[in-house]
């Protein structure tokens, strides 16, 4: 396509590149919401920060370390004045270490951690209790200005109620305190009554193979000699 | 006591050709694997009830929507059951309506074309009512109760059209016994839809219905080129033409009238190669056959017992015994294994005594004892499998025996030996009546 008002195709590259890069960073800058709700940056001293820089291939973006693809390992919203994590906070259900401390947060927190297997260190305000409480973390500290959660413990295998799934289903975690039933090994589908898959090209290749080679048969002996109707 | 002619060997076996045992195979086979994709619909009621509910499971533990309740077609399980037993019912009616309807089409239209015609399209309708809608996850009511009508229409062109070929190829020599072993058919039908749905029923029920419907419609395509539907296609001459020739010392078993000798009108069911011209029986006359009306009421009566076993059967057994469904699918077989015996032995029986009704009363007094004995089994595979073997024997051998050898019997009569297009006519009768019995059966309870 031409442009109006240039003087030679050339004068097209550096609008290109010009759009190209602004493109570019805006991919890179698409955080997720729950990075950027919270004005601010991680803290230096903050575990997330620590965490962030002792692993490679992470980066601080805003309020969150992720890797190279854009999960978010970790989460920094302390001193946020939040009431509740917020809409976005399922964002952040791949984190291994999320810092809430220092927020005036309310109410449960019990269904908000739901889906967050990954979690292994939680920080929270003083008055705050660990999700799931002692049964669900193997070590919860309190300090002066926070309680810290530490290592989520699989409650599949401390319940121990062999019918705590339907039929073809099994347990899973589900988040600190938290248990969900999936479909065990070798299922799926709903309600995992399926096992394993039909291979439907062998079933028509058989039948067809086979079908075919019938009315051959029965046509050369029987039919042939038919009068027509 | 007469012995039947099987046993002189010579006269019998002579007159069987290679094309009769093509067409007694090709019949038996084709009613079978109609009556298969029947049976597999009852074989995989629970999965399928299991598919349109939500999970009902009451503990604290978090079930994911998506896997365990996002199916609402019904609430609960008993309103998806109520739901399968109202499939079940407009499915016979509609199968009755369109066995009065085939039976009368089927004589005047050739019988190769509709007897493919029909298992290949109630195939394709199977295959979109079990396969299609489980591959779209579309479930809608309005749309499986329009399909399984529709299904029962296409059925319903099976039998009359086998019994009338069958009835072309083989003469009244040995008609009990020959009848009897063909009869076995829908009890072969219903092992084969059993074994067919349990082996590929942990892939999901979609493929009971899919494997059921292709080997249906493949059946189809091979009665389409291997079916001669009289021996008259091909040159050889029909069976009156034959039998007037031989001593006719045998008759039908029910009318005891003298054979006339007549100059052989040709009995061919083809419409456009015959010597004399021959006029259709009228419904209402087919109706005012002696027997057919007294056998008629008795086959529905005996059909409502035989297919609340064969709808309700696996379910019964998965339901109350608790057993795995494709476990109780396996055992269910020997209620047709009774069947097949007790039709072919009773048919043997009453061809040896030269009457069918006092082994068909005797049978039918024992079954009341047998279904008793059954309704009280103990939670015990073999003994469950040999009480339902033993009902199976009581009831499905009269049933077989009536819409079988019964049926041929009555429509070729002496009183209607100038007329060829009996024959379908008076089996759809006789099988529509069973099959609204049948249907009455299934709303009784509700």
């Amino acid at each position: 396509m031409a442009l109006r008002g240039l003087d030679s195709p050339l004068t097209v590259v550096p609008w290109a590149a010009a759009l190209l890069l602004v493109l570019s960073v805006e991919r890179a800058l698409a955080l997720p919401e729950i990075c950027i709700q919270c004005p601010g940056s991680v803290q230096n001293l903050s575990e997330v920060a620590l965490y962030c820089k002792q692993t490679s291939d992470l980066m601080l973006h805003a309020r969150c370390c992720l890797n190279r693809k854009g999960t978010i390992l970790g989460l920094d919203l302390q001193n946020c004045s939040l009431k509740d994590p917020g809409p976005y906070f399922p964002q952040a259900r791949t984190a291994i270490i999320i810092d809430l401390q220092a927020n005036s947060l309310q109410g449960d927190l019990a269904n908000t951690f739901r889906g967050f297997t990954q979690l292994q260190t939680l920080i929270l305000p003083q008055d705050v209790n660990c999700p799931g409480g002692i049964n669900a973390w193997k070590t919860i500290t309190s300090y002066i200005n926070n309680q810290t959660c530490q290592e989520q413990r699989n409650l599949c295998n401390s319940t121990g109620d062999p019918e705590m799934c339907p039929e073809n289903g099994s347990c899973a975690p589900d988040g600190p305190g938290r248990l969900q039933c999936v479909c065990a090994e070798g299922f799926h589908g709903y309600k995992c009554m399926r096992q394993g898959s039909f291979s439907l090209l062998m079933f028509f290749g058989i039948l067809g193979s086979t079908t075919l080679s019938i009315s051959t048969l029965l046509w050369g002996t029987q039919r042939r000699k038919a009068k027509a109707s | 006591m007469a012995w039947p002619n099987i046993f002189q060997r010579g006269a019998l076996l002579s007159q069987f050709s290679h094309h009769h045992v093509v067409v007694f195979l090709l019949t038996f086979f084709s009613y079978s694997l109609l009556h298969a994709s029947r049976k597999t619909f009852s074989n995989v009621k629970v999965s399928i009830s299991k598919q349109w509910t939500p999970s009902a499971f009451n503990k604290s533990i978090e079930l994911p929507v998506e896997i365990w309740s996002s199916n609402h077609l019904f609430p609960s399980a008993e309103e998806a059951t109520l739901f399968l037993g109202t499939l079940d019912t407009i499915f016979l009616f509609s199968y009755a309506v369109g066995l009065f309807i085939s039976g009368i089409v089927g004589d005047r239209l050739n019988l190769r074309w509709v007897l493919s015609f029909g298992m290949c399209s109630s195939a394709l309708v199977v295959f979109v009512f079990g396969t299609l809608t489980e591959w779209l996850h579309f479930y809608n009511k309005g749309l499986y109760c329009s399909l399984w009508i529709v299904n029962g229409l296409l059925q319903s062109t099976g039998w009359p059209c086998v019994v009338a070929v069958m009835g072309n190829w083989f003469g009244k020599a040995g008609r009990g016994v020959v009848f009897g072993l063909w009869s076995a058919c829908a009890s072969v039908g219903n092992i084969l839809g059993a074994c067919l749905a349990s082996s590929v029923l942990q892939y999901g029920y979609e493929y009971a219905f899919l494997v059921t419907a292709a080997v249906q419609f493949a059946g189809g395509i091979i009665i389409f080129f291997g079916l001669l539907v009289s021996p008259e296609e091909i040159g050889l001459p029909g069976i009156e033409a034959e039998e007037n020739f031989e001593d006719d010392s045998h008759r039908p078993l029910i009318s005891g009238a003298e054979n006339e000798d007549e100059a052989e009108p040709n009995y061919s069911i083809q419409e456009d190669k015959t010597i004399t011209q021959v006029k259709a029986i009228s419904f209402y006359q087919a109706c005012c056959l002696p027997g057919v009306i007294a056998y008629s009421l008795a086959y529905a009566c005996l059909k409502l017992v035989n297919y609340s076993f064969f709808f309700w059967l696996p379910f019964y057994l998965s339901n109350n015994f608790g057993w795995k469904e494709a476990e109780a699918d396996k055992l269910s077989i020997w209620y047709d294994v009774g069947g097949i015996i007790g039709g072919t032995l009773q048919g043997f029986i009453s061809d040896v005594l030269q009457k069918r009704a006092p082994v068909l009363a005797l049978s039918l007094l024992l079954a009341v004892g047998s279904l008793v004995g059954y309704s009280r089994s103990p939670n015990d595979k073999s003994i469950n499998a040999l009480l339902m073997a033993v009902t199976g024997f009581f009831i499905g051998g009269p049933s077989n025996m009536i819409s079988s050898a019964i049926s041929a019997d009555l429509g070729r009569q002496e009183l209607i030996q100038g007329s060829t297009e009996a024959l379908a006519t008076v089996t759809g009768i006789v099988d529509g009546t069973g099959s609204i019995g049948a249907a009455v059966g299934q709303i009784l309870p509700v």
